[in-house]
């Protein structure tokens, strides 16, 4: 749970986690071995200041002791080394050594001048590191060792080209990532632009054999779903031919039996059938929507045609609110069979629908059909998009219906790069929303 | 409808055949039955056919391609009703483009089926049989619009699709087939009058008046539609056949 939800932190892609991860790794080694270079640089310089400092002191006061005091002065300058000189000097006032460097040099001192010389060391500066080792000549006069410890300078350009290998690295890593990734974006963009009922053409096999391997399983899973939907629709459209032939036998038959209360509810029970063949066909087929293409479509001229076939047959079907001038992209029949559902679908339970449209954010369009009924129970908004459900209340033979309507709308929509939305309206009744883009 | 229409019911099913005739017969039209494409062509030759009922779905050759045939041969003047199994868009569509003049989905009912019958041949009998420009699956250019016959849609300079509800597709096919005809509102009744036996009780004139609005007319100096006092209405601009669709 927890490292699940670690891996939620961002970075959120792959590349870029890996990006990340690869380079921190690469700082970090090459930090360490920098690091490890300069430890080196300094204990071999120490050893070698050490070293020299060993022959070289004794040699310095033995030289002072034979020179006069007069000539001891300038011979200063020519004594002096990189970390220490001579002064002819008390030391300074100052605290006790700090380092253990310091008390390093002090004792080495003192053993390279065979402890003839009492010493007194003191710690003058602590940043940077100096302290002063004080002793007398044999002639009474001060001589101090004034030693400044320093690793030898580093060269300017050198956090430059760490700058620039740090970059280098950087980009490296990055390279690196977008080479092993990029198949994998490709294979996703891929994917998310397949439509299972489309026989396209199969998947690039490029970029490296995982994504390969990938790509052929999602083909193969894809061709075996088109061929369930394929056989899904064979079906139905066997069984429906199938049982049209007796249904159009039966009801030829009951048209030429004499009127009776029988003969009129068979009828009934066939036309019932009937649908229920024509619905599920249509069902099966709404998910193959893409059988015309699409044209701009003027959506106004649409929804008045509409209106129109309904009011020519005598239903109460009215456009409401101020036209559009939305012109989608669309497959007219498609809309035309999805808004017909949506106004039988009010019609029968509603009594009357009403057409109309509004703009939406996002360069969308939505085609409202509302009626005046009694809506539908909100927990059930959802489940009657599916096929076959029916509410609890319509259930009887008198409202008819064989559920398949709204799912047939759901899918149409689908197909049309839109959405079905249900909703109860406030004032009563419900209201269908097709959700489409409006270009 | 003539009193001695002469029709010819193509179906495999020997029932099928046999109600729709005696139905048929009772509603004083003379009938014929075959079985098959072979039977059909048969009748054909012997008697003098007015309408052939044709099933689509047959074992053999199927109703699709003997349509096409008859259509090819020396009866194509012989208007067709196709029988179908299937709801759909893309059937209807090949159906009337293999040259059927109307199309029935089964399961219909015999009322559905004379009154389509009538429908078919009042229209083909009230067309000089070279002006039938509005067979489906075509596209029919007059003035600034072109009419798609098969998805029936007005289609605008730019392309932009404008849907025309049953009623509105069947007065301008009749009116861009008597392009410069000045046709009564009879006429115009008869021959727009329900391929889906829907109520049709709006006057022929708030029909022409909703399609002058659709076409964007206008209705006091009207390009297309023009009204002549006393007798009815004219079609006034050339149409032209932009060919056959894809």
């Amino acid at each position: 749970m927890s490292a699940a939800a670690a891996w939620r932190l961002p970075p959120r892609t792959l590349a870029a986690r890996l990006t990340a991860i690869l380079f921190a790794g690469l700082l970090l080694a090459h930090a360490l071995s920098f690091a490890l270079l300069f430890y080196e640089r300094y204990v071999s310089s120490r050893t070698m200041m050490l070293g020299s400092m060993e022959q070289d002191v004794p040699l310095s006061v033995a030289l002072l002791e034979r020179l006069s005091p007069a000539e001891r002065a300038g011979w200063m300058p020519r004594l002096e080394r990189r970390t220490y000189r001579y002064l002819l000097r008390p030391a300074q006032p100052g605290g006790p050594l700090a380092s253990d460097r310091a008390r390093q040099v002090t004792a080495l001192i003192d053993a390279s001048l065979q402890h003839r010389y009492p010493l007194s060391a003191r710690a003058v500066s602590s940043a940077p590191e100096r302290f002063e080792v004080e002793l007398r000549l044999s002639d009474g006069q001060p001589l101090t060792i004034e030693v400044t410890p320093s690793v030898m300078p580093l060269a300017r350009w050198l956090p430059v080209v760490l700058a620039i290998q740090a970059g280098l690295l950087l980009l490296c890593a990055w390279l690196a990532v977008r080479i092993a990734t990029r198949p994998l974006a490709q294979f996703a963009d891929a994917v998310e632009r397949l439509d299972p009922a489309q026989a396209r053409p199969a998947l690039s096999r490029a970029g490296p054999l995982e994504v390969v391997r990938a790509a052929a399983a999602f083909d193969a899973m894809q061709a075996r779903i088109r061929q369930y939907l394929a056989e899904r629709l064979q079906i139905l459209a066997a069984i429906s031919h199938d049982l049209q032939t007796p249904i159009t036998r039966m009801k030829l038959r009951v048209e030429a039996m004499d009127a009776s209360a029988e003969s009129q509810r068979l009828a009934e029970d066939l036309a019932q059938l009937e649908q229920l063949v024509r619905d599920g066909v249509a069902y099966a087929r709404s998910t193959h929507g893409a059988a015309t293409p699409p044209v701009k479509l003027h959506l106004q001229a649409l929804l008045e045609s509409v209106v129109c076939d309904y009011q020519d047959a005598g239903k109460p079907v009215a456009l409401a609110g101020a036209p559009t001038e939305a012109a989608p992209t669309t497959r007219p029949q498609a809309l035309r069979r999805l808004l017909g559902n949506l106004v039988d679908n009010a019609i029968k339970y509603g009594g009357r629908a009403e057409i109309g449209t509004h703009a939406l954010a996002g360069e969308r369009i939505a085609v409202d059909v509302c009626d005046d009924g009694p809506g539908i129970p909100e927990a059930e908004l959802a489940a009657v998009l599916q096929p076959f459900y029916r509410l609890e209340h319509s259930r009887s033979r008198d409202t008819g219906g064989t559920g398949l309507g709204l799912a047939i709308a759901q899918q149409l929509a689908t197909t049309l790069g839109g959405e079905l939305v249900l909703e109860n309206r406030r004032e009563g009744g419900l209201r269908a929303r097709v959700i489409l883009p409006a270009a | 409808m003539d009193r001695t229409d002469h029709i010819l019911i193509v179906d495999d099913d020997r029932d099928i055949r046999q109600m729709v005739a005696s139905y048929l017969q009772k509603n004083g039209l003379r009938t014929t039955t075959a079985a098959d494409g072979r039977e059909m062509k048969a009748a054909l030759d012997t008697s003098d056919i007015d309408l052939v009922v044709l099933d689509v779905m047959m074992p053999g050759e199927d109703g699709l391609s003997l349509c096409r045939g008859l259509r090819a041969g020396k009866h194509r003047a012989v208007p067709v009703l196709m029988l179908t199994a299937r709801d759909d868009e893309t059937d209807r569509i090949v159906g009337l483009e293999m040259g059927a003049d109307d199309y029935l989905v089964k399961p219909f009912s015999s009322r559905e089926l004379l009154a389509r019958i009538g429908a078919v041949l009042r229209r083909t009998r009230m067309l000089p049989p070279n002006l039938q420009v509005s067979e489906a699956g075509r596209l029919i250019a007059f003035g600034r619009w072109r009419l798609d016959t098969t998805a029936r849609h007005l289609l605008d300079e730019q392309g932009t699709a404008y849907p025309l509800s049953g009623a509105e597709f069947r007065l301008l096919r009749v009116f861009v087939d008597h392009a410069q005809r000045v046709l009564s509102r009879d006429q115009l009744l008869n021959l727009t009058q329900g391929r889906d036996a829907e109520l049709f009780d709006r006057s022929i004139d708030l029909l022409v008046s909703r399609l002058r609005q659709r076409l964007k007319d206008d209705a006091r100096e009207p390009a297309y539609i023009k009204t002549v006092r006393s007798e009815g209405y004219v079609f006034c601009q050339a149409v032209t056949l932009l060919g056959e669709q894809a």
